[in-house]
């Protein structure tokens, strides 16, 4: 078998709006048939149960998310994330189950050329190679971050998927814990995401997303954050923090979690809890700056999230 | 069968499931405005409006525009010009144009939304640059953009009315300009490379029969004469085939059979000792170059080729100084390493060429920056007669030094479509021209500079390693003997060779690497000296353009208000660079400026790579004989015109500028002459009579030199090298077709940053960049050009590097998400000034702005920081890794 071969998908793959795949197909990562997924009502648009909680058809596309003023009301991490992520261009086309479902961007996997575990090969290029852009928390055999900012932010909301054969998965069902590196989701093969399901917001919650990149705009995060809390009298009452970038899956930060809840919003506290945003961190020889990137940005999105 | 209505018209849309729906409206409908760029969403190039919403075509399958409505850049303003086309067309908010129907697209629909719902407010530029941030331009256009978008939003161009500065203005913004890429004959056959797999190896066998045995595959063609390949990517073969994907699918069923030889990869280890060695004495000649001219003798050991150090002058006196200083401890004594990283040209519009035989004759149409140079290499290497080879170049998207030479893409069509008669296009895909299409080499710069007691420049020391990779001949150390005279330098180039692909000349060759090192220990002796580093600059710099530049700069408010000493998250600091590049113009230039029907046509054989050639031109012209520009035909792009200059080393305007002038005098006196009746007394328009009932005149005139009465302190840069310069300025015009003329073109900027200590990030808030160029020929241009170099600078020092496997030598970074150009939103406020004088002796008084203004843009930015938090950033790009590790007192990975 050539090197090409090895580097190759040849299992039928599913196409939601293609913005993943059509790359890959261009370059030839991608060889196998393609199974296009028609909408159906169950699997496009956003439906509201009468207690306020939503569900979100797994081909409704990021631009719609973005632009729904009652899920900017009720879920604003899940919107920004939805504003934040790719371009203009791609959110307009691109669905919240391909966001969810789609490839690592790992710059071998992407090179049609080099083998790797995610392409049938037998260990990570990037571990012992250059992973300026990998992860932190080095959780399993592949270094390449999860590339889904939507699961990051979904993770923050406890949220539920329902597949074709299973319903009620968390994000941790649906991705797994990072130690299995052939993969970049546990969907059995041909089964399908249908949709999300949220629970409803709770009372007086509010919420930030923010990714740390180089340029302004437009560019996959280095590190991203999605927090959501209840403050009331100064108080967080519930604090939930999920991150991105950084880890082979989507992470909660239980530490900085904990170090938070039922404490003061000062500056001070916001700062101490920050610094546990690192706990359990593994780094990769090049990747020791996500740290204090991650500790920066937690502090800054919760600081602003309490002011 | 399934169709889409695109532009008012239905259209069939075709099965294939893999089918996009840029190859639709690009090679079945033939709309060619919609380019195809990076191929992975990143750039914009490719957006049309799907149901009246900008999407990326290139990974839109074809089938999902079933039933849709859909409209490429030729429907916008079909019937008549969208006010956002008349904006950038006013503004010019292009360059190339190769990105401009992308941002057309866009920033039409976001003016449409914006109208429908907010009127005629202005949007800021923080929503221009949200919209628009999808979008790429490697010209650095932005400035223009934000301008014309705002206006169009504004209602300021609902009118009929407009005038573009850039002739072809109209082309570009309508999606009608026909690039290379676009060129499509009938029966044209699609041709791709096999590139090796292997960073070094000899190729044992190689069997092409598979190839030629597929169905649809009508040529093959070996390009490599060596068996050995010493880079990943190194062309083998190339094949020609109906379509891309058959031509691909002849590309897998070549079998190679690879003797992996050991490999080295990268500056630090092709320096080693006991490195492999990629180049043998009997093959140093495939060597590639990365400068603008041919380069001299140099002693070449292994892999590392050097020092080439002609301009050091005294250097055993700087070694002894040196280090009497270091021993004494001398606090003025400055010494600092400096690296850079390798920059790819990134040009929107891929290496390209379509070559066609018919008879005996060759025409290719080609993505070049020297038309008429690029002829004469095709008639050596195929042995083909002059006059039987033409090549074309309407437009050119963008080339920055990779595009000055014949390429693989031309010798590959041009073979192919001898073999397979009949007509073959080969465009080079984004991973190609990300890897093995130039770049400009990292280098790694060793500055030691020492002050006198009294405070003038004794001594200065720049060693400088380039990553040269497959290809020799970097100047980086030498370039800094043509500023801040001291008592003695040392100056000391070396190639470090390895098997990745070859650098090329790169906007500036080795100019910004330079001054990123010596710019910031300039800076840091200000520091210990206690003095303005403006002041500093005036006392060490006695070039009279800068000198004019630096009492410009100290005047302005952001340097004299700069605040020391910052602390908390955000920090602001104010920086200042100079920069110079040397004053080329071409020698045998020709001009034709003459009458024919009634109207006054110029031609030459040279080609606008998006630097606006055709307007400077057009605007001498028309100022001459007191007509408006869009009235001139200017004829280039087109090497059977008169030999025109090539566009590199920032010589084009000075180049056709004084022979332009030159033929239209003459042109004028014999219009006179043969005149019958002379213009009605009075007349506001003699010159459009006299044309009008002219008879048809031809005049051609030659690039002259220069006039030898120069103001005070004008002169050659070279000579103040001494003899070793003579010698350089002889070997550039007899090697290269190059003179080196009198007075240094210069640029002065000052930056203002703010850094985000917590996040690493660095916003550039405004930059001022001063320029002495001598008398402006186009102004809306070379301020075009003036921001776009900064652009480019900024995206030097704080996002664009290659990144390697340290192993394998595969390039990481060959997708335009992982090689990171600015975009709009990245851009800051750009305030420029033009300093006109000190061209007094170059007919035109005009000399090339677009390396100069590049060369400063990276140390500014990195003096600003260190004014911001205090610490000195030695290495570009200015990450947020870097910047973290800076503040963190450590080395970045």
């Amino acid at each position: 078998m050539s090197a090409a071969a090895a580097a190759t998908i040849t299992a039928p793959e599913f196409r939601a709006a293609g913005t993943d795949l059509s790359e890959r197909r261009r370059s030839g990562v991608s060889r196998g048939p393609i199974v296009d997924l028609a909408a159906t009502p169950d699997t496009i648009g956003i439906t509201w149960a009468a207690d306020g909680a939503a569900r979100i058809g797994a081909l409704t596309s990021i631009a719609a998310i973005a632009s729904d003023a009652r899920i900017a009301q009720a879920y604003p991490g899940i919107a920004a994330a939805a504003q934040g992520l790719a371009t203009p261009q791609i959110r307009q086309l691109a669905t919240l189950g391909g966001n969810l479902a789609q490839r690592s961007r790992c710059w071998y996997f992407r090179n049609p050329q080099i083998g790797c575990l995610k392409k049938g090969g037998t260990d990570c290029p990037a571990r012992t190679g250059n992973h300026l852009y990998h992860v932190a928390f080095d959780l399993g055999p592949c270094v390449a971050p999860h590339p889904s900012t939507m699961a990051m932010a979904l993770l923050a909301y406890d949220a539920r998927i329902t597949t074709d054969r299973r319903s009620g998965l968390s994000i941790t069902d649906l991705l797994g814990d990072g130690s299995n590196g052939t993969a970049d989701n546990l969907l059995g093969s041909g089964e399908r995401i249908q949709r999300i399901e949220l629970a409803a917001p709770l009372a007086g919650e509010r919420a930030l997303y923010k990714r740390a990149i180089s340029r302004t705009h437009a560019e996959w995060p280095l590190v991203e954050v999605c927090v959501r809390a209840v403050i009331s009298g100064g108080t967080f009452e519930q604090v939930d923090i999920a991150a991105g970038g950084i880890a082979p899956v989507p992470l909660r930060l239980a530490a900085c979690e904990a170090a938070l809840k039922g404490k003061p919003t000062d500056a001070e506290t916001v700062a101490r809890a920050a610094e546990l945003a690192t706990s359990g961190a593994k780094p990769l020889p090049m990747t020791g700056y996500k740290l204090d990137l991650l500790k920066g940005l937690v502090r800054d999105v919760v600081e602003r999230l309490a002011g | 069968m399934s169709t889409m209505t695109i532009n008012g018209r239905v259209e069939a849309l075709p099965d294939d499931p893999d089918a996009l729906l840029i190859d639709v409206v690009r090679d079945q409908l033939r709309l060619t405005g919609t380019k195809l760029v990076c191929g992975a969403g990143v750039c914009g190039a490719c957006t049309v409006l799907v149901d009246g919403a900008p999407v990326a075509s290139c990974l839109m399958p074809a089938q999902a525009a079933a039933g849709k409505s859909v409209t490429s850049v030729e429907g916008i303003g079909a019937a008549s010009l969208h006010a956002v086309q008349k904006a950038f067309m006013a503004h010019d908010a292009l360059q190339c144009g190769f990105c401009t129907p992308g941002f057309i697209v866009e920033a039409a629909a976001f003016c449409d939304r914006w109208r429908a719902t907010k009127g005629t407010a202005v949007p800021s530029r923080e929503e221009i640059g949200a919209a628009l941030s999808g979008h790429l331009c490697r010209c650095g256009a932005y400035d223009g953009i934000f301008r014309a978008v705002a206006d169009a939003c504004a209602g300021r161009f609902d009118g009929n009315d407009v005038a573009a500065p850039r002739i072809e203005a109209r082309d570009k913004v309508t999606g009608a300009a026909k690039y290379t890429v676009d060129i499509r004959h009938d029966g044209q056959l699609e041709g791709v490379i096999l590139r090796s797999r292997e960073a070094h190896a000899r190729i044992t066998a190689l069997d092409l029969a598979p190839a030629r045995a597929l169905s649809g595959v009508a040529a093959v063609a070996l390009l490599a004469d060596d068996r050995v390949v010493r880079y990943v990517g190194e062309p083998i073969a190339a094949v020609a085939a109906k379509d891309r994907k058959s031509a691909l699918a002849a590309l897998a069923a070549i079998n190679v059979t690879y003797e992996r030889l050991p490999a080295v990869i990268g500056l630090d280890a092709g320096r080693k000792d006991d490195a492999p060695v990629v180049f043998d004495k009997a093959s140093r000649k495939r060597a590639g170059n990365v400068s603008e001219a041919g380069g001299g003798p140099a002693p070449w050991k292994q892999n590392v080729r050097g020092p080439t150090a002609a301009f050091s002058q005294r250097a055993g006196k700087v070694r002894s100084w040196v280090n009497e200083a270091r021993q004494a401890g001398s606090p003025l004594l400055v010494e600092a390493t400096f690296r850079t990283g390798t920059q790819q040209h990134t040009c929107l519009e891929p290496h390209a060429a379509v070559a066609r035989f018919v008879g005996d004759r060759l025409t290719v149409h080609a993505s070049s920056q020297w038309v008429f140079h690029l002829k004469e290499q095709i008639a050596k290497r195929f042995k083909l007669d002059h006059d039987k080879v033409r090549v074309i170049a309407d437009h050119v998207g963008g080339g920055f030094g990779s595009k000055s030479s014949m390429g693989v893409e031309t010798i590959a069509a041009i073979e192919l479509a001898r073999a397979a008669k009949a007509p073959v296009r080969v465009a080079y895909d984004r991973h190609e021209e990300l890897s093995v299409a130039g770049y400009r080499p990292a280098a790694e710069v060793k500055v030691a500079l020492l002050p006198s007691e009294q405070g003038s420049l004794k001594a200065l020391s720049v060693t400088a390693h380039a990553d040269t990779g497959a290809a020799i001949n970097s100047t980086i150390a030498g370039l800094a003997r043509l500023i801040y005279p001291a008592e003695a330098k040392a100056l000391s180039d070396f190639d470090v060779i390895s098997n990745l692909p070859p650098g090329s000349a790169f906007r500036g060759p080795g100019g910004p690497p330079m001054a990123f090192a010596v710019e910031q220990a300039v800076d840091e002796a200000a520091r210990r000296l206690k003095v303005d580093p403006i002041a500093l600059r005036k006392r060490w710099d006695p070039d009279p353009n800068r000198q004019r530049l630096y009492d410009w700069a100290a005047g302005l408010d952001v340097w004299r208000n700069r605040k020391a000493g910052q602390s908390g998250r955000y920090r602001r600091g104010v920086g200042v660079a100079t920069g110079y590049w040397l004053y080329l113009w071409q020698p045998k230039v020709k001009v034709e400026v003459a009458v024919r029907g009634g109207r006054i046509i110029a031609s030459t054989a040279t080609q606008d790579i998006g630097t606006g050639t055709r307007s400077v031109i057009a605007d001498a012209v028309a100022r001459e004989f007191d007509l408006e520009p869009h009235e001139i035909e200017v004829r280039i792009g087109d090497s059977s015109l008169p030999e025109g200059p090539g566009s590199g080393g920032s010589r084009v305007t000075a180049s056709v500028l004084p022979p332009t002038l030159l033929a239209i005098r003459k042109l004028k006196a014999a219009i006179l002459d043969q005149a019958t009746r002379k213009p009605a007394p009075g007349s506001n328009a003699p010159w459009r009579e006299l044309i009008a009932r002219s008879a048809d005149i031809a005049v051609t005139e030659t690039r002259g030199e220069d006039g030898k009465n120069t103001a005070p302190g004008v002169r050659s840069p070279l000579r103040d090298a001494g003899f070793i310069g003579i010698i350089f300025g002889w070997m550039m015009r007899r090697f290269s077709n190059i003179v080196v003329g009198a007075g240094v073109p210069s640029s002065v900027q000052v930056i203002e940053v703010e850094v985000d200590t917590w996040l690493g990030h660095v916003r550039v808030l405004n930059v001022h960049t001063g320029l002495a160029v001598g008398k402006v020929a186009a102004p809306a241009l070379a301020h075009s050009q003036a921001c776009g170099s900064v652009i480019q600078g900024l995206g030097y020092a704080l996002y664009e590097a290659r990144e390697l496997d340290p192993i394998s030598g595969d390039v990481l970074t060959a997708g335009m998400e992982d090689y990171r150009i600015p975009g709009i939103s990245d851009t800051p406020e750009i305030n420029v000034h033009f300093d006109e004088a000190g061209f007094d002796h170059v007919l035109g008084n005009s000399v090339g702005i677009g390396e100069v203004a590049t060369v400063p843009t990276s140390p500014a930015v990195a003096n600003a920081i260190h004014d911001a938090i205090g610490v000195r950033l030695t290495e570009i790009p200015i990450r947020p890794d870097r910047i973290i590790a800076a503040l963190k007192g450590r080395t970045a990975a």
